[in-house]
């Protein structure tokens, strides 16, 4: 449990609900027929969660001081990771499934772990032309596969 | 008809083949989610729903609702098989269900007994299963005409029942959960407003006008979240794993595990059945359990097979038991039938009360399914059960990028949009950066799914009241199950408050 982060994520929660009050009260108040309009529920739910979020501001002061946690984490990684699968949605429809697919793969167990290109290539391969076909061949399903010349 | 009627005819439907095959590979699935770590069962059914979708297409929507459904509660209760090998084999559990499982499982591998562990591990998972199926036929048909007198706001009551449970349970801080539980109601409010048609918290953007879709965000803050944990904190890589020399349990090691079983099969059923608690907890307290009945509750910790079957038997009980408020009531209490629940809703059938008059064959064809799929698992489970152990070698390298892709490609077969593929990945950042500061992902899930379902039946007993709130705690049903509610959170925290530790129910 990290003292900074729930003082943090305290505030960005008030904030949110807050966001949700003001929203909510510039949706038309009353629809045809109805005593209760469309926006008394999520006005509510943002004023539960202002109070919620003030109480765990208010228990983060409480907490005793814990030891640092010292397990480093591999960002690098992760990073590389998650900007190549931004970049796989990004392309997926522009250059098709098969194709982002397997660059996607490849690029992800070269950073897992380096070397062995050959089963990387062939996992990748398999994987992204397996779900293709049988997807969209054998099932009939609809999914980009190539892009289009 | 009579119930035993019903239920013939739900066998005329899970021995159709296809449902057979689905029942098959819903299992073999579900045991291999629940052998890798790095894959709950949560997960591994909202992965499941996409490919399902596009299989049944062609099936008339009643049919191809009852087989898919067959297929993901297989994998439910598949995984929870699974789950007990790595917990045996290598102490490290597959599910958090199986936790306690390592405590005597391992301690057994090690003493050369794995094979009868794992095999006890399977009985006691099929009895238990046997078990919560004829709860679920005995139940099913009473709870279901209580239910279909309820009105909407006996639904609404209920509903914040489910969702009290699930927050009281979930996580370390109570604050926490509901504030998760807040947050998923938020987000199902996202969207055209289903009773006046106006558009709220859209912002033009059409994309948004049908809401957020629950799948991707499940699968996003499930199986993504999981995902970059693995990335970023490297697991300690396995060590050895066990050997399995015998697999048939020794005349004793039945004599020692019979009681555990039944006891672990009734107390996890009712545990499945409460809302919030689920297979977790479900474990936790039949191990408790036997070590107290035991006559020699020393030896718990160091290989004793009760400790196996007890827990192991109160898991699977509990995912059936599960069953029976997200059939009859509608209502799911934990994440896993929350997504149940939201495949379900796909095929425009509204899981509840009217659920076994309106489709029958669903209901009661996923129920005798699910007696076939346990023959299946038991089957499967006691000789193949090497070739599962096999699958915990798959390296991470390959396994982490690959359940991206396959989120990647179930998201995306459904939604059709790359706005969706965006949202999947936030939410796996979000469910990383949120578990790992005790904030329960859970909660919000289920809140997702039932949040419209709450305002509908609050504006619906509103708008019968002239908009009066005390319409809540006049009608009788209503205020029981509000007072139940308010017990639900504020129990635990005057335990806390005395000192005294508690379970949490986590799910993965």
């Amino acid at each position: 449990m990290s003292k900074t982060f729930d003082r943090y994520a305290s505030i960005a929660f008030l904030l949110i609900g807050l966001l949700f009050v003001i929203e909510s009260s510039k949706i038309a108040s009353s629809a045809y027929g109805s005593t209760v309009g469309p926006k008394i529920f999520p006005l509510g739910l943002g004023i539960i969660l202002i109070l919620l979020s003030i109480r765990l501001l208010y228990e983060t002061f409480k907490y005793k001081t814990e030891a640092a946690s010292t397990e480093k984490l591999q960002y690098k990684k992760f990073l590389i990771i998650l900007v190549s699968a931004a970049l796989y949605a990004f392309l997926l429809e522009k250059i098709g499934y098969v194709i982002s697919t397997f660059l996607f793969l490849l690029v992800a167990f070269q950073t897992m772990e380096r070397g062995r290109i050959v089963p990387s290539l062939i996992i990748a391969a398999v994987f992204s032309f397996g779900v293709y076909y049988f997807f969209a061949e054998f099932l009939g399903g609809s999914l980009p596969g190539f892009p289009r010349f | 008809m009579s119930t035993l009627q019903f239920l013939a005819d739900g066998f005329a439907t899970a021995f159709q083949w296809h449902n057979l095959l689905f029942a098959f590979i819903g299992v073999v699935i579900g045991t291999a989610v629940g052998v890798l770590p790095g894959i709950g069962p949560m997960s591994g059914v909202a992965l499941l729903i996409p490919v399902t979708a596009t299989i049944t297409s062609g099936m008339p929507t009643s049919a191809a609702a009852a087989s898919s459904i067959i297929l993901l509660a297989g994998v439910y209760y598949g995984a929870m098989y699974g789950g007990s090998t790595t917990s045996i084999l290598l102490n490290t559990p597959g599910e958090s269900s199986s936790v306690v499982t390592t405590l005597d499982g391992y301690q057994m591998a090690r003493q050369g007994r794995a094979g009868a562990a794992l095999a006890i591990a399977a009985i006691g998972s099929f009895c238990a299963g046997i078990v919560s199926l004829i709860g679920l036929v005995l139940l099913a048909e009473p709870l279901s005409n209580v239910a279909i007198k309820f009105g909407p706001a006996e639904y609404f009551s209920l509903m914040l029942l489910g969702l009290a449970a699930v927050s009281g349970l979930a996580g370390k801080s109570m604050t926490k959960a509901l504030m998760m539980t807040v947050f998923g109601l938020m987000l199902g409010t996202i969207g055209i407003d289903a009773v006046s048609g106006i558009a709220r918290f859209t912002y033009d953007q059409p994309i948004l006008f049908s809401g957020l879709e629950f799948l991707t965000i499940a699968v996003g803050l499930f199986a993504l979240g999981e995902v970059f944990k693995t990335v970023l904190e490297r697991d300690n890589e396995s060590g050895a794993i066990a050997k399995i020399n015998r697999i048939l349990p020794t005349k004793q090691d039945m004599k020692d595990s019979t009681v555990p079983i039944v006891r672990g099969s009734l107390l996890g059923f009712f545990i499945g059945v409460l809302p919030g608690a689920g297979a977790t907890l479900a474990s936790f307290f039949s191990y408790m359990t036997e070590k107290k009945f035991s006559k020699r509750p020393e030896t718990f910790g160091k290989g004793n097979i009760a400790g196996v079957a007890g827990p192991e038997s109160a898991n699977n009980a509990a995912s059936g038991g599960a069953m029976i408020p997200l059939l009859t009531l509608g209502i799911p209490g934990s994440g896993t039938t929350a997504i149940l629940m939201g495949a379900l809703i796909m095929y425009n059938i509204q899981p509840g009360p009217l659920l076994f008059d309106e489709h029958p064959e669903v209901a009661w064809g996923l129920i005798a399914s699910m007696f076939i799929g346990n023959l299946m698992l038991l089957i499967l489970n006691m000789p193949l059960v090497r070739v599962f152990a096999k699958v915990i070698q798959t390296p991470k390298k390959y396994l982490l990028p690959i359940i991206v892709a396959i989120s990647f490609f179930g998201v995306y077969a459904v939604q059709y949009t790359t706005f969706d593929l965006y949202l999947l990945l936030g939410c796996g950042v979000l469910g990383y950066v949120l578990t790992k500061n005790d904030f329960p992902v859970a909660p919000l899930v289920l809140a997702l799914v039932l949040g419209p379902m709450i305002e509908n039946n609050m504006r619906r007993a509103l708008t019968i009241s002239n908009g009066d709130f005390s319409i809540f705690v006049t009608k009788p049903l209503s205020l029981v199950f509000i007072i139940a509610a308010a017990a639900w959170l504020l129990i635990p925290l005057l335990l806390k408050f005395k000192g005294k530790a508690l379970i949490v129910e986590e799910e993965g």
